[in-house]
């Protein structure tokens, strides 16, 4: 699904489902939002495009979210991989002894 | 029975010893004197083939070839058989070519490489001598170690006690000099009839075939070189004046490391003033322990609150406030760079979850806890513990990615930030993490509040010692002075003395003197002083001091091999001698040698001693000479080691009760005032 996209000079980000904002509106609470769709969805932009964006500051975020999105599509699972380190031998000793238990 | 040591010096290593020219005759003059049966020589690292052939051929007993092997950091004694000695010298060239300077040594690895076989050689690590060879090292040489040097009885003694100690061994660890007056009398009586190094390795896997005297086993041991014996328990001299027990004395703290020596008049107070001041400051560096366990907590907070910079916060949120309103103030002026919500758009705060962290480690405990088993299994099943544990993990997890995502967030936003205020010539509103500051100032007041508590002046621990009471309690400081002294270095205090009630603006002004580091600062809040009270809770007077002095040392001697006290009985009374010196000098005995010279009958006879000596000065021809009888208290007579003797009871009833015919009257006296 598309979540950036480039429009009548603009950039917009989808908010809810069908609802696309102006990006001088986008906050961290959403761009939270736009992360995990990024890496939980097949997530979509328009590629950045200076002509097509005629709006300066448009194109400032634009060009922004657009690069660490990219990056973030190479490694999708990074934030899970990193956390689930933490307590992973210790999970896995809990969760096989019960198993055996059972 | 055999006398061996194996740990003899004849050649300076350039690099572990001080230059010294050995004597041949020395050697052969301490192996006759001391009837020796065998020794080995162990220079530090080489071995020098032709010196060795040399005091082989001068000698009549055993000698064997070896070497001190500067190992992992400890020594090790490594002592061939008498052939193949070309080859043991190559190998002893290969160890002296590693090491090159002081800090080189040489690893297990290199030992097995040089060596090959080393069921060869009889391996004798330093074991409770410094410089020790760690046990990780030993254990990597078994079972080719089966026995370690020692530096002293005590420790011989304590190795045979414990089941879990190596054989002992006490060399002598001498070097040779024409100088030399007297010879160690360390060295290793061994239950065999054959000096080969065969019998030796084999005698050494056996701790009922090592002593370290040739006819009384484990309790007693040679002091001197004639072959005078101690108990390894309590010993007692007695004489006449000038009969030359404190010369023994001497002799003993001279030939022997790490003797604790009490003087005869050592404590008693000479000027009081003087005396105390030195004595409260022996008693503060002694119970610091006291005050760093009372300050422990107060130390970690103070740490904590050092790093505040108060002064830097109010600032952060001056500017916060004078941003805000003069954003306030040019709204109609924003551009399109200005007006996004992302120029003025906060970071996000990252999450600590200490008490998550803190319930997986409680449920850890609790899970793996075998201790308490059965009491936590009869109350919460084990399995529903460990779904707790994955739960509180995951959870764990949870909060860990929402901080990776939301940092990843942050910086997204402050690239974005950065472009769009170096577009505008708007003012941006610098962000700023009020959490911190508000969480810092809570830091900060809880901290006054402790610091001004800590000031209330009350007795943080009492001991009992004793019939006396150790007192310690806190004090508020008084003076720039005292904040001084406590520093021990040449600053002035009193600036940060007027702020001593205003614990922030105190700390502040301490963090402003350089040589104090931040570690110390909480030294400065408050004092803690010891006092020593009697039986009656009263401040001990100057005869009480020196009792608590004799005592405290006495109680600290453990930390000796020897302990020699020179007539207790000139600086105390009896019945202090009797209740509360006894007890303890019997107690130390069971431990380690114990020497007391005396008259005292006290002393002398009721402490009940495990050896007797007595010593007496002779005029043979206008020249003194000084004679030295010991045996066991119950023994009739007492010997000299030529065979000499001498009635037990003339001595005791001349030295302790001066004389038969005093002692009849003196018990005469006492029936008659009794009745």
């Amino acid at each position: 699904m598309k979540y950036l996209k480039i429009e009548d000079g603009k950039g917009f980000f989808q908010k809810n489902t069908d609802q696309w904002i102006e990006l001088d509106h986008i906050g961290k609470e959403d761009l939270l939002v736009l992360l995990d769709k990024a890496i939980a969805d097949d997530f979509e932009m328009d590629e950045y495009n200076t002509e097509l964006l005629g709006n300066k500051a448009h194109q400032i975020i634009y060009k922004q979210l657009f690069q660490k999105f990219n990056e973030l599509q190479q490694n999708k699972s990074r934030f899970k991989d990193e956390s689930e380190q933490l307590y992973k031998s210790a999970i896995e000793k809990y969760i096989v002894t019960k198993n055996s238990e059972n | 029975m055999k006398k061996i040591d194996l740990h003899i010096h004849t050649k300076a290593s350039p690099y572990s010893d001080s230059v010294y020219d050995f004597s041949i005759s020395k050697l052969q003059e301490y192996v006759e004197k001391l009837s020796i049966d065998c020794i080995a020589i162990t220079n530090h690292n080489l071995f020098d083939l032709e010196q060795f052939n040399q005091i082989s051929e001068r000698l009549e007993n055993t000698v064997l070839p070896g070497i001190e092997i500067d190992i992992e950091k400890g020594h090790l004694l490594l002592i061939s058989e008498n052939t193949e000695l070309d080859d043991f010298k190559n190998k002893c060239n290969q160890v002296e070519n590693l090491i090159q300077s002081k800090s080189d040594y040489i690893s297990v690895q290199q030992l097995k490489d040089i060596f090959t076989d080393l069921s060869k050689y009889l391996l004798v690590p330093h074991y409770d001598k410094n410089p020790i060879l760690r046990p990780e090292i030993i254990e990597q040489l078994k079972p080719f170690i089966t026995s370690g040097e020692v530096s002293s009885a005590k420790k011989f003694q304590y190795c045979i006690n414990d089941t879990n100690s190596l054989v002992p061994v006490l060399f002598s660890d001498l070097r040779f000099t024409q100088q030399m007056t007297d010879f160690s009398p360390r060295q290793t009586f061994i239950d065999i009839d054959d000096t080969s190094l065969r019998a030796i390795k084999t005698c050494l896997m056996d701790k009922n075939k090592v002593f370290m005297h040739h006819s009384d086993g484990h309790r007693f041991f040679q002091i001197f070189e004639n072959g005078q014996k101690l108990s390894t328990g309590l010993n007692v001299i007695l004489g006449e004046r000038s009969s030359g027990k404190t010369y023994t004395l001497k002799k003993i703290a001279r030939l022997y490391e790490n003797v604790k020596h009490i003087k005869q008049f050592e404590l008693l107070e000479t000027d009081e003033e003087k005396d105390k001041k030195k004595f409260d400051d022996l008693l503060t560096t002694k119970q610091c322990g006291v005050s760093e366990q009372f300050l422990k907590e107060f130390k970690e907070v103070v740490e904590d609150v050092v790093k505040i910079d108060r002064k830097k916060n109010e600032k952060r949120i001056e500017i916060y406030i004078n941003g805000l309103l003069k954003v306030a103030a040019e709204e109609e002026k924003k551009d399109v760079y200005s007006k996004c919500t992302l120029f003025n758009e906060s970071k996000f705060i990252e999450t600590k979850d200490e008490t998550l962290k803190q319930l997986i480690t409680a449920t850890q405990l609790l899970i793996e806890n075998i201790q308490y088993r059965t009491l936590i299994d009869n109350r919460i099943p084990h399995e529903i513990l460990k779904e707790l544990a994955v739960d509180l993990m995951k959870k764990y997890e949870e909060v860990q990615q929402k901080n990776l995502k939301e940092r990843w967030i942050n910086s997204l936003v402050a690239n974005i930030q950065k472009e769009l205020q170096s577009s505008t010539a708007f003012e941006h509103v610098e962000d700023i993490d009020f959490y911190t500051i508000l969480l810092e100032n809570e830091k900060l007041r809880k901290f006054e509040k402790i610091a001004t508590q800590i000031k209330t002046e009350k007795i943080i621990e009492q001991r009992e010692v004793r019939r006396f009471k150790i007192v310690a309690s806190t004090r508020r400081f008084t003076g720039a002075q005292e904040l001084k002294n406590k520093s021990g270095i040449q600053t002035a205090f009193s600036d940060a003395f007027l702020l001593y009630d205003s614990p922030i603006e105190f700390l502040e002004e301490l963090k402003k003197k350089e040589r104090i580091p931040g570690t110390e600062f909480f030294k400065y809040f408050v004092d803690v002083s010891y006092k020593i009270l009697n039986e009656h809770g009263a401040e001990i007077s100057g005869g009480e001091r020196s009792e608590f002095n004799l005592l405290d040392r006495i109680q600290h001697a453990h930390h000796y091999d020897f302990l020699l006290i020179d007539e207790p009985e000139s600086s105390f009374d009896n019945l202090f001698l009797k209740n509360e010196v006894n007890e303890q000098i019997r107690q130390i005995s069971k431990t380690m040698p114990v020497i007391i010279v005396t008259h005292n009958n006290t002393v002398g006879a009721s402490i009940k001693p495990d050896y007797i000596l007595y010593t007496k000065k002779e005029i043979v021809d206008s020249i003194p000479i000084y004679k030295l009888y010991s045996g066991n208290p119950s023994d009739p007579k007492l010997k000299t080691i030529d065979g000499e003797e001498i009635s037990n009871y003339d001595i005791m009833l001349n030295c302790l009760e001066a004389g038969d015919i005093a002692y009849i009257e003196r018990k005469q006296s006492y029936e008659i005032l009794k009745n």
